[in-house]
């Protein structure tokens, strides 16, 4: 009795140890409350997770989930209790990630699959990998796919397809796979497709003569116009859905100035020296990631019909990033270069969903 | 059937530049590299970006049957074209007593022998209609004698010079031919590890192989003999040749050996037309 009334008032650890090492009769309460109390103070996040929705049943997908933000969501909705498929390029890579997790919730349900984004070929099969992995566990649904991965280039750089690498890893990579994916996620009672976008996509347009500045290369140029990109595909992917009568809904997540490595990896001189001092000014991954978990996670998310969110509370995207003749074109020419038609699929799905077209 | 455009060594960083150049200008073209399936990936998704026909078929340029090969497939298929992209080429950096005689061939045939036989076929198989232009590969390092890449930049004099000549040659027969005398480009990673490695001087020699590709085009179309990219380049070969070349030689050699020991590997670089 007494050591349970130490527990709950929250004792220092000092005085805990010296309770355990008295011999006391090792009640079963007794040592479920010290292993919260420790889990509590072993990460910030935990602490949050009791206050936040758990997403125990949900089956989600995170690219880019090695490092930075996509780590970070990761980490937070396996402390929720999600069943996670995480991709990553380079397999040590993943493992070293996985570890972590495990490490922090030794219960998380993680799997992690080798892809790489650049390659369109690399999307399709990723996709198909997680189709097998997800029938082989016996879902039959997909609840929420993260288009995470991202990447900065200081030099114009083609992909095997022919494309630029930005171009490629951030808006046609998530373009392919959500389209890979969409049938499974229109199983789910509440399909989500999140983007990471980022206030970059502010004050900026798309320039259609040449959209992946061949001629005129610039970092910055690039990497804003494939944010806008996302918010303009969540946009048109949300209006396309909702004419078909899909309960599936797309956002775009603006993770704010984040202290992560992103501007590091592809980019030397000044971008990098820049991005190093700029980045210590940045919030930790952790944030974008409860923004993230919150979409996941929230009903009233969903309820709102905003699109872009920032910290979790909806924001207004920029007017350009808002117009349909703009999403549409971007749309097509996407499909062109994905060699897919989205409207093959959702057709598809309007007719083996007929109640939720109708409710 | 429309003329096309044929390029060769298709799949590396230069040549997916010019292909996705000449596809936006809504020519169809003709491909060659090593890797059937690198061709392949590139073909279905030009064809479809840019809805223009795409044909290929891998070859392995230094090898001679492999050649005639092609040709054969060439002709029998009836392709004409009207615009030649030479850009296979490779180097071997590193100390000329370290390489190996099949290095030595290989350098040879695919960065000379190659380029002239490919030049000498195209020409037959011309449209007739319609000017024939050809784009000849070299490097800025055709200006300068350079220790530690010695074969390789006399390789690119080689091409250089022919393609004057050649030019000049053919005028009366409504053919031009363009040498592109790019600096390091950053193509693969591993150029982009050599030019990093150079330090200041690498980054502002550098342009963009989008830029340069589509410059390139322009200037073949106008009938340039020689394409420089950037001023700065143009500015240092102006200064290699007022300067004697022993010390040519001499600055560009403590150069390289300079960035080479940055690099502290000194395996050889399979990276295609890097100087």
């Amino acid at each position: 009795m007494k050591h349970d009334v130490a527990n709950k008032q929250g004792i220092a650890p000092a005085e805990k140890v010296s309770l355990t090492e008295e011999g006391s009769p090792k009640e079963k309460g007794s040592i479920k409350e010290e292993d919260s109390l420790e889990a509590s103070s072993a990460s910030s996040i935990m602490e949050l997770k009791h206050t936040d929705n758990s997403v125990t049943d949900k089956v989600i997908v995170v690219t880019g989930a090695t490092s930075g933000i996509g780590l970070a969501t990761a980490k937070e909705l396996s402390g929720r209790g999600a069943f996670l498929i995480c991709t990553g390029r380079s397999r040590e890579r993943c493992d070293k990630a996985e570890a972590e997790i495990r490490k922090l919730y030794p219960e998380a349900k993680v799997i992690y699959l080798t892809a790489d984004l650049s390659s369109l070929d690399d999307v399709a099969l990723l996709g198909a990998r997680i189709r097998e992995l997800l029938a082989s566990a016996g879902y039959d649904r997909l609840d929420v796919l993260i288009n995470n991965a991202g990447t900065v280039s200081s030099w114009y750089v083609s992909t095997a397809d022919g494309f630029e690498l930005q171009f490629a890893v951030n808006h046609l990579a998530p373009f392919r796979l959500t389209f890979e994916l969409l049938p499974l996620l229109a199983g789910s009672a509440e399909g989500t497709v999140i983007g990471l976008s980022s206030g970059s996509h502010y004050r900026t347009r798309l320039r259609w003569n040449d959209i992946m500045l061949r001629k005129h290369y610039n970092c910055l140029l690039a990497y804003k116009q494939t944010k806008l990109a996302n918010v303009l595909f969540a946009t048109e992917l949300n209006r396309r859905l909702s004419a078909v009568g899909s309960t599936v809904r797309a956002f775009a997540v603006d993770p704010g100035l984040v202290n992560t490595d992103i501007g590091l990896k592809g980019t030397d001189g000044i971008v990098k020296k820049v991005w190093k001092i700029r980045s210590k000014g940045g919030t930790p991954a952790e944030q974008p990631a409860r923004s993230i978990a919150y979409i996941v996670a929230e009903p009233c998310a969903r309820k709102t019909g905003e699109v872009y969110w920032k910290d979790c509370s909806p924001l207004k995207p920029s007017r350009y990033s808002q117009r349909p003749d703009i999403a549409e074109r971007l749309w097509e020419m996407s499909e062109r270069m994905c060699r897919i038609r989205y409207d093959d699929i959702m057709q598809l799905q309007a007719g083996t969903v007929p109640d939720r077209a109708h409710g | 059937m429309k003329s096309m455009v044929l390029i060769t060594g298709a799949a590396g960083g230069l040549g997916k530049a010019f292909a996705v150049e000449c596809a936006n200008r809504g020519w169809d073209l003709f491909l060659t590299d090593l890797s059937e399936q690198a061709l392949q990936r590139l073909s279905s998704s030009l064809s479809s970006t840019y809805n223009i026909d795409v044909h290929y078929h891998c070859c392995d340029l230094t090898d001679f049957e492999a050649r005639t090969e092609l040709f054969e497939h060439i002709r029998s298929n009836g392709y004409r074209f009207n615009l030649l992209v030479n850009i296979a080429g490779l180097d071997f950096e590193g100390p000329f007593s370290e390489r190996t005689r099949t290095q030595i061939r290989t350098i040879l045939r695919l960065n000379i022998e190659a380029n002239l036989e490919m030049t000498h076929e195209i020409l037959k198989q011309r449209d007739p209609a319609r000017t024939f232009r050809v784009i000849n590969v070299a490097s800025l390092a055709a200006y300068y004698p350079m220790p530690v890449k010695a074969m390789y930049a006399s390789s690119k004099r080689f091409i250089l010079d022919f393609s004057r000549a050649l030019g000049e040659e053919l005028r009366s027969l409504d053919v031009t031919v363009t040498a592109l005398c790019p600096a390091g480009m950053p193509t693969t990673p591993e150029c982009i590890k050599a030019i990093e490695a150079q330090g200041f001087a690498g980054r502002i020699t550098t342009q963009n192989v989008g830029y340069v590709a589509s410059h390139t085009i322009d200037k073949a179309l106008a009938g340039k003999p020689l394409y420089i990219p950037g001023l700065l380049n143009r500015c240092l070969k102006a200064l290699g040749a007022l300067v004697p070349q022993s010390i040519v030689a001499k600055v560009v050699g403590s150069r390289w050996k300079a960035a080479q020991n940055k690099r502290k590997e000194m395996q050889p670089v399979i990276g295609t037309n890097a100087s």
